[in-house]
């Protein structure tokens, strides 16, 4: 009979070796590789900071990194919101509301490439069907993605459009699991709606508010694909999130090192972010 | 729908032990060669009358243009035996031979360099030896489309390059033939690579890269090639007469083809190309120029280039040297077009294919005006950074600030050529 003491360490095995393996492992060959170089022939040699000092200096590199804040700032609360207006939606016992459920979590079904292809087609300038309508309308032709005004905040949209109603499944479970006889108890005291909403249902919606937040910001700081399918990083640099100078840098320059330099940091960036997301979220028990 | 670790493991198993089964029982090689995503039916016959004639086969990985260039990246840094063989862009040669990706062609080659066109060689050369064994070159033309120019009354552009017309004259054609509230353009270049567009400054008079191949400020982002592509720019965003955005082949063929664009600066694959569209009579004449300038137009083309780690060296080696034959040469023009390689083809041809007016335009610009996109190991860098600047330009960035960033990003990547 193997211990008791061991039993769960056991069960948590195979978990812990996928994490070790597809996870924590990679992230120290990539902080390993940061400090290397490659010579032209393919050698690798160890360049110390050289990588870093490069970025340093590099004004892409700089823009880069606030594009990818700004997005991150906006993104994040944003889908967080629309995350949680359509759950408070979708939460009442209307008639026929699990088809607005299901067509609010569809967009998830749909893969990012395909989603980002589709979009290209809808948003564009000279065939796509927005523009049409928006035309007719009286707004007039919009260039989104084609201009740097737009860009980011159209694969914004984008983003929104897919992953709200993913955001909204944990939120609408979260809902459920408040207990009814919390608000039932507000009620008698004669807490009006609002006042419910405000002093009971979002100090309960803690927990899975700060999960979604934290997810999500993991996530959005790793946005990639439409870049790569709509914009390349443009109009002017200006959805060059520093994912795609990541990936840039490895499949057009062949610079691994740099690329895994541009991995390291946005790591560093989204652990510090993370954590500030879980502090602010705490509820007041927890921060005592 | 994702799939699952454990399936993901027991496909990958499966798959690498098919693939153990046919490597170890296989009859005959395949070889795995990234190629360019043309239209199947330019590529498989190619591949099958190699496999006529010699028994190899050739797996063609058929992949859009900027797919090419980052698939062989990817592979040929793992420095292992995959791909056989691939296709080469021009210019790209230099890049890959100085970091051991191409196997020197010279010795097997050396009694057939004298059946190619001189100056196709060249782009295939490095450190005076050939790596990248030309398949042809190309040449632009300026397709129109009869029926848009007989409804607007205009007359059709001659076809003698002595009589090509200027970017002055051409602009209020394009206009006349611009019609916004049926979505019709008047004129747009096939694509935004450099490959296309640097006959834009090249005519102006500006140098597109220093001589040491290595220098873009004071090139990319001289007062010349601002000039120039301004006035690039306002065709999109003063004038309006292309369609802004448009920055793929394919989107503009087929706007050609199906009546939206009246003009279009495209390759001689469209001779071919454009059979498909029913409807489409075209005409075609030579390539425009400025009337301060003088002439310029685009070539250099696709190489053939054998990874040198190949484990089937010998196959490898055949499928090149077959390429090379006159039979495979006339089959590959037959498919796309490409102005032929081979002096024989050339001669062949000469009082058949040849006189029709199209190929008059192009045997005058191979030996006139082409002029052949810039030598450098860091072309993949220059063509990136400077492919931005220009669909930047076109959706309307400012053309200084867009070309000086290119310019001082092209440099910083430069530096480790030096």
């Amino acid at each position: 009979m193997i211990s008791s003491r061991w039993t769960p360490y056991l069960f948590l095995a195979p978990a812990l070796a996928g994490l070790l393996i597809f996870r924590l492992i990679p992230i120290v060959v990539a902080a390993g590789g940061s400090l290397t170089g490659v010579s032209l022939m393919g050698d690798m040699r160890f360049v110390g900071l050289e990588n870093f000092e490069y970025l340093m200096t590099d004004p892409e590199f700089w823009s880069s990194l606030n594009i990818t804040l700004l997005f991150n700032v906006i993104i994040n609360p944003l889908q967080l919101a629309v995350a949680f207006g359509l759950a408070l939606l979708v939460f009442r016992p209307l008639r026929g509301v699990w088809l607005y459920r299901t067509l609010l979590v569809l967009p998830m079904a749909v893969s990012t490439g395909i989603s980002a292809v589709l979009f290209g087609l809808f948003l564009d300038g000279n065939l796509g069907p927005l523009n049409g309508f928006l035309e007719w309308i009286g707004i007039g032709a919009q260039p989104f993605h084609r201009s740097a005004d737009q860009a980011l905040y159209t694969l914004i949209g984008i983003a929104t459009w897919k992953g709200a109603g993913y955001w909204m499944l944990f939120l609408l479970a979260g809902l459920y699991s408040i207990p009814s006889t919390v608000h039932e108890a507000a009620a008698i005291d004669g807490a009006s709606a609002w006042q419910r909403f405000r002093h009971v249902t979002l100090p309960l919606m803690r927990k899975p508010m700060a999960f979604v937040l934290v997810a999500d910001t993991a996530i959005n700081f790793l946005f990639f694909a439409p870049v790569y399918i709509l914009t390349s990083g443009g109009p002017s640099g200006s959805t060059s999130v520093l994912m795609f100078q990541a990936y840039r840098a490895a499949f057009t320059f062949s610079d691994i090192g740099r690329s895994l330099a541009v991995s390291t940091i946005l790591l560093a960036i989204i652990l510090v972010i993370v954590v500030l997301e879980f502090r602010l979220l705490r509820s007041p028990e927890e921060r005592a | 729908m994702q799939i699952g670790r454990r399936q993901f493991m027991a496909g990958a198993a499966s798959m690498a032990f098919l693939g153990s089964v046919s490597r170890a029982g296989a009859q005959s090689t395949t070889l795995s060669a990234p190629w360019m995503g043309w239209p199947e039916e330019q590529v498989t016959p190619l591949m099958e009358a190699f496999e006529k004639a010699t028994g190899i086969k050739v797996s063609a990985e058929r992949l859009p243009i900027a797919e090419l260039f980052k698939t062989l990246e990817v592979r040929l840094q793992a420095r292992n035996e995959l791909p056989d063989v691939y296709l080469v862009d021009g210019p790209l040669t230099a890049s890959y031979a100085a970091r051991g990706h191409l196997l020197d062609l010279d010795e097997m080659l050396s009694g057939d360099k004298d059946r190619f066109v001189p100056t196709t060689l060249v782009q295939g050369t490095y450190d005076e030896k050939l790596y990248a064994m030309p398949l042809g070159t190309s040449s632009q033309l300026l397709f129109y489309n009869k029926k848009l120019f007989a409804e607007a009354g205009l007359p059709e552009p001659s076809s003698d390059p002595e009589k090509r017309m200027t970017w002055e004259e051409l602009l209020p054609i394009a206009q006349k033939l611009t019609k916004p509230d049926i979505s019709q353009f008047g004129f747009a270049f096939e694509n935004t690579n450099p490959y296309q567009l640097l006959p834009i400054p090249q005519s102006w008079g500006a140098e597109v890269l220093g001589p040491d191949g290595l220098t873009a400020t004071g090139y990319v982002d001289s007062d010349e090639t601002v000039a120039a592509m301004s006035w690039y720019q306002d065709l999109f965003q003063k004038h309006k007469v292309g369609p802004v955005g448009t920055f793929q082949t394919g989107v503009t063929q087929e706007m050609f083809g199906s009546g939206k664009l009246a003009m279009v600066i495209g390759g001689t694959w469209n001779l071919v190309g454009f059979e498909k569209f029913e409807d489409l009579d075209f005409g075609v004449a030579p390539h425009p120029y400025f009337a301060a300038g003088k002439p310029v137009t685009s070539t250099g083309s696709w190489h053939v280039g054998i990874n040198p780690r190949t484990a089937h060296m010998e196959e490898s080696k055949a499928f090149v040297k077959w390429l090379s034959t006159r039979d495979a040469m006339d089959l590959w023009f037959n498919l796309r077009k490409y102005p032929p390689a081979l002096k024989e083809i050339w001669e062949e041809r000469a009082t058949t294919t040849f006189v029709d007016p199209a190929w008059e335009i192009v045997r005058y610009e191979l030996a006139n005006t082409a002029t052949p996109r810039p030598a450098t190991p860091g072309y993949r860098e220059y063509e990136d950074f400077l492919k931005t600047a220009m669909q930047d330009i076109q959706t309307g960035a400012d053309v200084k600030e867009s070309l000086s960033r290119a310019a001082q990003n092209i440099d910083r990547e430069m530096r480790k050529y030096r």
